[in-house]
């Protein structure tokens, strides 16, 4: 009897194991599938998967992609950072204002990421220096930074936009729309760079092993020598400057500076690092996956968009989050190997 | 050779309202097995925590070499020359065997990891104590013994000049003790020096060379193992007098069964099956994760199980409002964070089970409230000055007779106690011992789970030795029972 019941959990175990490997990929694979069978006014041609408007989907969606991917490192952690949206709104007005007044890409780029990783730092502080619970933190800051973004435009007008004496140069398009492979933008490629990257930091630096083992056990952590506030610090300041660079890709591709663009980015890059296999309770994410999850969102935005009306789309992706945390919960329960 | 190593002088230790360590002197020994024993409370976990710089000392003096020793922090006294192997398990479940190994250690080139020598060098050391380890395999997948043994690879792989183990073997079966002990005494031929800490106090003859007893925080002897006359000497200086209960045989009386356990599986347990009579005492002993609390927490509904549990031959409802209502209650394992209410009166806790008995229509009659509460102060002599103290600040004994009547409130015929006298002193255990016997006297059921064998065989009537979340043998208790016998079986010998 008790070997037989051993037999069952093993085989139990990798079946799970293998579902939570490829979960994320099947559901991109359905999404897409189910996508291209329907008719929408909005898709190009009338299909979903045509290549111009699949090139047209990628360039509009790098913000939530590289926010997303980050997103799993603080979830590794076991922390939360709701003020990514907000970020993202003021990064785009900073951005929109600087080029408005004659500064370069490459000046305005560093002066954004800067600000990003100044306002992780905030985060940061508030977090582990003050110990003020991650939620309620972020949420402090999430309402700061946005009120922030709409101090910065003037009373009156609704963004940062063409005035009589400034115009927005030619070339503030090109970095999101200017195709340059494919149809895709050089914003997708950075994107693409910054997930490399981000894989390359979970699984071969110290800092990817330190985050596990921050989030996993932090007591361990502690007694092993490691630094954990300034890991976890680490990894607010990075996901401010990932989600500041969103900001610039946002705000090229908008040509404005919209204060309120990044409103539900953080639910959305909530939403994909679940769909991704991220354990809400922390030491377990995969950054690929995470982008995997944020490609599921951007298609059923972007694909219901031209399908149903709005209020069935924010109803449509509440079923799909709750479909991820308990598809993920059910496949997090962790059996002991005989 | 026989210079002392480490040297400890008047130390004290302070924290709000206890003297942890009172005034401690002693030395220990280059290159020996230096033993340190006390009972739970005694004073050893805090003067291992600040000899390992997880917290600090309030004043007196501490010699590493005859020079002064003060470590800021674990990773600190690890490089000053003490590792520890800590009591608790401290492995990140979701690192593999051999990044948990690393953890902290790792060799770094610009931030990346490399695999180096060392790296190597740790994985042989694992290897050399427990050959079945795969070092790619996700730390959680292991069973605790298995994670014991890791965390005993890395402190042994950090090659320090003292290594402190805190009760390395309490989760461990023979062979794997075996293998630590002969690893142990190679670490003293090379000139290592062990502080070892254990309750089994038989490995401290097979092991030690020195042995210092403490008791209430207080030094009370350090002498050389061979010039302790046996284990009684040194039980003796624990306790500081001799005073062991024994098991009184209970009248044999008509068995009427109470609970009834069929094939009970869960993640933990393995078709568990067994019969609890009416008036028992009935034991489970078995070593950290033999499956104890799970057992506990499924028979009260806590946890889920396939299988059956029935109470007077109903089923039981698998929730444990449920269970509470059928007349049975818990005493958890963790009083504090499970058993009471801390920021609640003594009052408050002791109705909080049985609120109904308390109230009309809602609403609570606080006379009938504090009545009650009142009987309880009597009858389980909780020391209190008034029913309106916060029951955190009760010690630790007073805290559990609270949770006691909290149970006993709510009606309970059978009550589960899982690790009922942990953590408190010896005073409080006796009486605990003394409630438990007078409850079965007045008819009620009692399931007795603990970690310790000598309150077991005092208490209980029947037996079950847990190991690995199987029941592996069922003995009635009596003069003829073997406790050596016991310990093989529950460490994953094969019953007799």
């Amino acid at each position: 009897m008790s070997s037989n019941c051993e037999s069952t959990i093993s085989r139990g175990y990798k079946a799970k194991r293998i579902i939570k490997e490829i979960y994320a990929y099947v559901i991109l694979v359905v999404v897409v599938a189910v996508l291209s069978m329907l008719k929408g006014e909005l898709f190009q041609r009338g299909n979903f998967l045509f290549p111009a408007n699949v090139a047209n989907l990628l360039r509009m969606s790098v913000p939530i992609l590289m926010i997303s991917s980050a997103f799993t490192l603080i979830f590794i952690t076991g922390n939360m950072d709701l003020s990514v949206g907000s970020i993202l709104s003021l990064t785009t007005v900073v951005n929109a204002i600087l080029v408005l007044n004659g500064f370069s890409f490459l000046v305005s780029l560093i002066i954004v990421v800067a600000l990003g990783v100044l306002l992780g730092t905030i985060n940061g502080f508030l977090v582990m220096k003050l110990r003020i619970t991650p939620v309620i933190a972020t949420l402090i800051t999430m309402n700061a930074y946005q009120g922030l973004a709409r101090y910065l435009v003037p009373p009156g007008i609704s963004s940062i936009t063409n005035t009589e004496t400034q115009k927005m140069p030619e070339w503030m398009g090109f970095f999101s729309k200017g195709q340059v492979f494919m149809g895709l933008s050089w914003a997708f490629i950075v994107a693409i760079v910054l997930l490399i990257a981000l894989v390359i930091l979970q699984k071969k630096t110290v800092f990817g092993k330190y985050l596990v083992a921050a989030g996993g056990n932090r007591t361990a952590a502690e007694l092993s020598g490691i630094n954990v506030v300034k890991v976890v610090w680490g990894v607010y300041i990075l996901l401010g400057a990932v989600s500041a660079l969103a900001g610039v890709a946002r705000a090229s591709y908008l040509l404005i500076g919209e204060p309120y663009t990044g409103v539900g980015a953080e639910t959305e890059a909530i939403i994909a690092c679940l769909l991704g296999g991220t354990v809400f309770s922390g030491g377990e994410g995969s950054v690929v996956k995470s982008f995997v999850g944020a490609l599921i969102i951007v298609c059923l935005t972007f694909g219901l968009k031209s399908v149903i009306p709005e209020y069935w789309q924010l109803l449509a992706k509440g079923a799909v989050l709750v479909f991820a945390v308990v598809l993920n919960h059910l496949l997090s329960k962790e059996r002991i190997a005989s | 050779m026989e210079a002392n190593v480490l040297e400890i002088k008047g130390l004290v230790k302070d924290y709000p309202g206890v003297r942890a360590v009172n005034e401690v002197s002693f030395e220990i020994k280059r290159n020996v097995v230096h033993c340190l024993v006390g009972e739970n409370g005694a004073g050893k976990s805090t003067l291992i925590k600040i000899l390992t710089g997880a917290c600090e000392r309030t004043c007196g003096e501490i010699l590493l070499n005859g020079a002064e020793y003060c470590a800021r922090n674990p990773k600190d006294a690890r490089e000053k020359g003490i590792s520890t192997l800590y009591q608790e398990l401290n492995v990140v479940d979701q690192l593999t065997v051999e990044e948990n190994l690393t953890l902290g250690l790792e060799d770094t080139f610009c931030g990346f990891l490399r695999k180096t020598d060392k790296v190597k060098k740790i994985i042989a050391v694992l290897k050399d104590l427990e050959p079945n380890i795969n070092p790619k395999e996700r730390v959680g997948r292991l069973s605790v013994a298995k994670k014991q043994i890791i965390e005993i690879a890395k402190a042994v792989a950090a090659e320090t000049e003292i290594i402190i183990m805190d009760e390395p073997t309490a989760a461990l079966s023979e062979s794997e003790i075996n293998r630590l002990f002969t690893i142990i005494k190679r670490l003293r031929e090379k000139g290592v020096t062990v502080i070892y800490i254990s309750h089994r106090l038989d490995e401290i003859f097979t092991l030690g060379d020195y042995v210092t007893v403490m008791r209430d925080g207080k030094h009370v002897a350090t002498k050389p193992i061979s010039e302790v006359q046996d284990r009684s000497e040194l039980v003796q200086l624990m306790i500081g007098r001799t005073v062991i209960e024994s098991y009184i045989p209970k009248e044999t009386q008509a068995e009427e069964p109470l609970l009834e356990l069929r094939n009970v599986c869960n993640h933990k347990l393995r078709d568990i099956s067994l019969t609890v009579n009416r008036g028992e005492i009935v034991g489970f002993y078995g070593l950290i994760g033999a499956g104890k609390t799970e057992l506990a927490r499924a028979i009260y509904g806590a946890d889920d199980y396939s299988g059956e549990i029935l109470l007077h031959g109903e089923k039981l409802g698998g929730t444990p409002e449920k269970a509470i209502r059928a007349g049975i209650a818990l005493v958890p394992e963790e009083r504090r964070t499970q058993g009471l209410f801390t920021l609640l009166t003594i009052k408050h806790n002791i109705s909080a089970m049985n609120l109904k008995k308390i109230s009309n229509l809602g609403l609570i009659n606080t006379t009938r409230e504090r009545n009650a509460a009142k009987s309880y102060i009597g009858q389980l002599n909780i020391k209190t000055d008034s029913m309106d103290k916060e029951t955190s600040k009760l010690s630790g004994g007073n805290q559990q007779k609270v949770v006691f009547s909290k149970c006993l409130f709510a009606n309970a015929d059978l009550l589960i106690l899982d690790e009922p006298t942990r953590g408190i002193d010896v005073g409080a255990k006796a009486e605990i011992y003394s409630i438990v016997r007078e409850l079965v006297a007045k008819g009620k059921t009692i399931m007795f789970f603990s970690s310790e064998l000598p309150e077991i065989l005092n208490s209980c009537d029947r037996i079950f030795l847990l190991y690995e979340g199987e029941i592996k043998a069922e003995l009635r208790n009596g003069n003829d029972i073997n406790s050596q016998d016991i310990i093989h079986i529950v460490t994953g010998g094969a019953a007799s």
